[in-house]
């Protein structure tokens, strides 16, 4: 049966990092396909963005409070309504396709994932599937210096769109595309300037990321780092099963992502986690790019990279793995 | 919601991808329960899971009993039956 689900997209990024510049400009071309409904969320009491989304079939405004938190109520609500609606309408029947959820800039993408996957109407109805985060090129490194809320975000993200790149200067740009490398590995970064693609000149592999000083008491145990899991062939589903939920249950606070593809009886899986949520899986189609299959990407701090392997090994009652599957 | 039980129908645990039909559902779970008991077991617990009655049945063996919902929910109980943390990146876990 095909998922009839409806897709979410959420973007979210910092104050006045570009987007909803972004967001015009791709409805704008139909860059989300066609019965779009977009979300947007004000922090503030006065909503100031709604004038500027014309592109899209609908368009719901959250304002005064973020949805991330004060706002969680409002934002449960509009999503229960729009997906009430949907589900009048017949699966033949033209009707709504995805929803793009544009956040407030104070908002932490993470915790928007966690409302929807606890809400229990809505994680029938909803399969969020992209996390995009808008960085502003010229103010994101000050941000990522001494805001933590700035990391929290770009740890969040699939998909990272850096913004204002043309009144950068190419080594501040350079400096922050490898710090964002080190803060979040796994997501693509692609460049926009007034929503306009521009292509990103070639990063130098020894290009230097800037110092991060630790915020917190998260930071102070070290950088947060990918790890590369090889899954053994002949995976127990269930066994895996158990050992990531006792790894999340235990570490949860620690792994900001857990991303990968599992081969399984019933097909492709596509896994992927924010903190301790972890996003009911997608069964992909059997075609496709299979040479990343059964790698799962952990992204964390706080524990030695082998450890990963060596306990998943353990768990399943192998032999440990030999060095060369492991090391980011 | 099951009339019998008061439990609400899950909204489809991760966990339980993959098994699409009832019988494959059923099997899952007992597979599961089995792994789980074998896990539990140095902690001094133990995993059930008849198939009948949602969840999974975690007891001491004093006696103590719990029925958990979801594995996210069981390593919470599993911690506070065995009076310690649970890691699978636990040094002691690790080489012992």
């Amino acid at each position: 049966m095909a998922d009839t689900r409806l897709r979410l997209t959420l973007l979210g990024g910092y104050l006045g990092s570009g987007k909803t510049t972004w967001l015009r400009h791709q409805l704008h071309f139909g860059a989300f396909g066609p019965r779009v409904h977009v979300v947007v969320n004000e922090a503030a009491e006065v909503p100031v963005d709604d004038a500027l989304l014309s592109g899209a079939d609908g368009m719901t405004l959250l304002s005064g409070g973020c949805c991330c938190c004060s706002g969680r109520g409002a934002l449960i609500a509009a999503l229960r309504s729009l997906c009430d609606a949907r589900s009048r309408i017949s699966v033949d029947a033209p009707r709504l396709e995805r929803i793009i959820l544009e956040t407030s800039g104070l908002a932490d993408p993470g915790a928007i994932l966690q409302a929807i996957q606890a809400d229990p109407v809505l994680v029938n109805h909803i399969v969020v599937d992209e996390t995009i985060v808008a960085v502003d090129a010229l103010h994101a490194m000050a941000q990522l210096t001494t805001e933590p809320l700035g990391r929290q975000q770009v740890e969040a993200a699939d998909r990272l769109i850096l913004t204002k790149t043309d009144a950068c200067p190419p080594t501040a740009l350079a400096t922050l595309r490898a710090s964002l490398a080190l803060l979040n590995g796994h997501a693509a970064v692609t460049a926009a300037t007034l929503g306009e693609a521009v292509p990103l000149p070639f990063l130098p592999a020894d290009t230097e990321p800037a110092l991060l000083p630790p915020l917190g008491f998260d930071d102070q145990r070290g950088p947060i780092r990918p790890t590369q899991v090889a899954i053994p062939d002949g995976l127990d589903w269930a066994a895996f099963t158990l050992w990531l939920s006792a790894l999340l249950h235990a570490r949860g606070d620690d792994l900001v992502r857990v991303k990968g593809v599992v081969r399984t009886p019933a097909g492709r899986l596509l896994l992927q986690t924010v903190r301790k949520v972890v996003q009911s899986p997608e069964i992909l189609p059997d075609q496709g790019d299979a040479r990343l299959d059964n790698r799962i990407v952990f992204i964390g701090r706080g524990y030695r990279p082998q450890d990963l392997g060596r306990s998943l090994h353990r768990f399943l009652g192998l032999p440990p793995p030999s060095p060369l599957h492991e090391g980011p | 919601m099951c009339n019998a039980c008061g439990n609400p129908a899950a909204p489809g645990h991760w966990t339980d991808a993959g098994a699409a039909s009832p019988g494959d559902r059923l099997r899952a779970r007992f597979h599961r329960a089995a792994l789980l008991n074998a896990v539990l077991k140095p902690y001094g617990l133990s995993a059930h899971d008849g198939g009948v009655v949602p969840g999974i049945q975690v007891g001491t063996l004093s006696g103590a009993q719990t029925i958990v919902q979801t594995l996210d929910d069981l390593w919470a109980e599993a911690e506070r039956l065995a009076g310690q943390p649970i890691d699978p990146l636990d040094p002691r876990y690790l080489d012992g």
